[in-house]
């Protein structure tokens, strides 16, 4: 008690040598509530551009067609399912899937051609606001597409051109037809940036002569805490006949990387709070190392180098509680106000565009998690108790006699 | 009868290692301080003066010799128990003042009584009882650098006598106060002597310290020249 009340007394008098050392371990810890808060956005939005873009959480697809995307080989009740699946608590929607040619004016290309019903579709993925030019997909206008932002560029066409599509249809017969360019996407995926071209069900349904059935079925959780892992399992044991898969498993290379970018940002944030905590250590062993000729007159008048050293210690924990309080006070706030008012690098990088085949907007969202907020506070004690043992431990040895005579 | 001995110091040397150089600062001295002794090392600069003074602080150890407090040979003692010895049995006063800067007149008054775990009513009576002596009651709450350099020494020699010390060891305690300070705390220092017992050793060059020594102990070369009693 007296020890504490000792350390209370160094701290709150001692303002100058105090406040620095309060600064810099406030300044340190807003700077790393901040940027955790930045990379965990960054990540989150990562994975929901590969996630949530396109892919969905989870798909269920007719056996084999993942190997062999055959036009006929569709989930023939595909009602029954989604049905139940919503009942089982996700949101699901059917898509159709097939290839073609597409071709204007003097142009073409082959696409991945994809038959979605948009009502559906935007419950469960967020293409519908992820136009760069034009509009989404609408029901009333069977003959609009919307394509990928490389096939645009492919193809010279932009929304309101139009141009043409071949494929081979369900019956055997040629299909052909003319369609309107509705919209053109930002950048999603490699895939569908140079090739994906979307339109509504029923103009795939009449293009490639499929009355029923779906391709695939997107879905996602209801319930996000619920393990994607449980999730997958649940709904294989609803559908054994069927092939279930979650986004990790259809895109494992995206979530290796992903778990890779984790990482990496895992270790860039580690160097970036040794770089902040270096500030704070500095601060702390200049307060100590001032104070040797004082601390050599408290051990000549008989403080024992144990409550020494208990006493610096004190004052450090003392000094890092005041510190993570404002850092608190001032990363946090920080922090939310980017959550809604994004980092704009628009400036640098025009539009989204893909690294890896994943999709970046230029514009970064904070995301402010109890990890963004817990780990730099818990580092600042970490790397400030971490810190002062050498200067405690060589104040608490030090002869009374060559510290009083310190200079 | 002879009072006991309060500090003795057998064949004591110290030897500093400076560089390649060793330097002798103490050579085979002795010496016996008894109780209520107002004794002054003095001598020029280097003759030994502050490291005799480090010896029997238990601030230091000699190279050779033995060093007795209160009859415990010191080189006997572990730190925690030095520590103690320093806490319970000898004040300090330093040339510079040497208090803590944070605290307040009283509060560095009061630090030893504190670190004794003396309760804090009879911590207050008893400082500020030396503090009225010293004439530092009115300045209880200012900080060492709120103080003139004369103030400082008064409460640097308040912290030192009112845990009872066995001995009081002053380390040049006028060497950065004008003559007018200078006379008032060795005034104070004499009053302590005579009418509280408090055994004093000095080391200094200053002739107003050594014209008020009732022993004057003469070091040249870390070796002891004279020990001269003088009649007050």
């Amino acid at each position: 008690m007296q020890l504490l009340h000792l350390a209370l007394k160094n701290v709150l008098r001692s303002r100058h040598r105090t406040w620095v050392t309060i600064a810099a371990m406030a300044f340190a810890g807003c700077i790393m509530i901040f940027y955790a808060s930045l990379l965990q956005g960054w990540l989150r939005s990562m994975e929901r551009n590969a996630v949530d873009m396109e892919t969905g959480e989870l798909q269920i697809h007719a056996p084999g067609f993942r190997q062999d995307p055959d036009l006929y080989n569709v989930i023939v009740d595909a009602k029954s399912v989604i049905k139940q699946a919503s009942a089982a608590g996700f949101i699901c929607a059917g898509r159709l899937l097939g290839s073609g040619l597409a071709a204007a004016d003097e142009n073409s290309t082959g696409v991945s051609i994809r038959g979605i019903d948009p009502a559906a579709d935007d419950l469960v993925t967020r293409l519908h606001d992820h136009v760069q030019a034009g509009r989404w997909l609408s029901q009333k206008e069977n003959n609009g597409v919307v394509i990928g932002s490389k096939l645009a560029t492919i193809l010279a066409v932009r929304p309101g051109s139009e141009l043409v599509l071949v494929g081979q249809a369900a019956d055997g017969s040629m299909a052909n037809d003319l369609y309107t360019v509705r919209g053109v996407l930002k950048s999603v995926s490699q895939e569908v940036d140079r090739g994906g071209l979307f339109m509504t069900a029923a103009a795939f349904r009449a293009f490639f002569v499929l009355p029923a059935g779906v391709h695939e079925i997107v879905l996602r959780r209801t319930l996000r805490s619920e393990p994607l892992t449980v999730a997958t399992a649940r709904l294989r044991a609803l559908f054994p006949d069927l092939e279930v898969k979650n986004w990790r498993q259809l895109q494992p290379t995206l979530a290796r990387l992903l778990d890779l970018s984790n990482v990496s940002l895992i270790i860039l944030l580690l160097i970036t709070y040794a770089a902040v905590g270096m500030l704070t250590l500095n601060a702390m062993l200049m307060g100590v190392f001032e104070r040797i000729p004082e601390f050599g007159v408290m051990k000549a008048l008989g403080f024992s180098g144990s409550r020494l050293f208990g006493l610096i210690v004190l004052e450090t924990v003392a000094q890092v509680a005041i510190g993570a309080t404002l850092a608190l006070v001032t990363g946090v706030p920080l922090s939310l106000y980017f959550s809604v008012h994004p980092l704009d690098f628009s400036f640098l990088l025009r539009g989204s565009s893909t690294i890896a085949g994943i999709a970046f907007e230029p514009q970064w969202y904070c995301e402010v998690t109890r990890y963004s907020v817990i780990l730099p506070v818990l580092f600042l004690f970490g790397a400030a108790l971490t810190a002062i043992i050498y200067p405690a431990v060589k104040a608490a040895m030090i002869r009374p006699v060559a510290a009083i005579h310190h200079r | 009868m002879q009072d006991a001995p309060i500090v003795q110091l057998e064949k004591v040397s110290k030897i500093y290692q400076q560089g390649q150089v060793e330097v002798k600062a103490v050579d085979n001295f002795d010496l016996t301080v008894r109780a209520g002794e107002f004794s002054v090392l003095c001598g020029p600069s280097g003759s030994g003066k502050t490291t005799i003074l480090n010896l029997i602080g238990a601030l230091d150890a000699p190279s050779s010799g033995r060093v007795w407090l209160e009859g415990q040979n010191l080189a006997e003692l572990n730190r925690g128990r030095l520590s103690r010895l320093r806490r319970d049995r000898i004040g300090f006063v330093f040339q510079s003042y040497n208090l803590i800067p944070v605290l307040t007149a009283f509060e560095n008054a009061e630090f030893v009584l504190s670190l004794q775990n003396v309760p804090a009513a009879e911590r207050r009576k008893r400082v500020m009882a030396v503090l009225r002596e010293v004439g530092m009651a009115d300045y209880v709450d200012r900080r060492p650098d709120e103080l003139s350099g004369g103030q400082q020494q008064r409460i640097a020699i308040a912290r030192a006598v009112v845990s009872e010390p066995a001995i009081v060891l002053a380390d040049e305690p006028t060497a950065n106060v004008d003559s007018e300070a200078a006379d008032t705390i060795l005034d104070l220092m004499t009053m302590l002597n005579r009418e509280k017992g408090v055994t004093f050793l000095f080391s200094t060059h200053d002739q107003r310290v050594m014209d008020r020594a009732r022993r004057l102990i003469r070091l040249r070369d870390g070796r002891l020249e004279a020990d001269e009693n003088q009649d007050r």
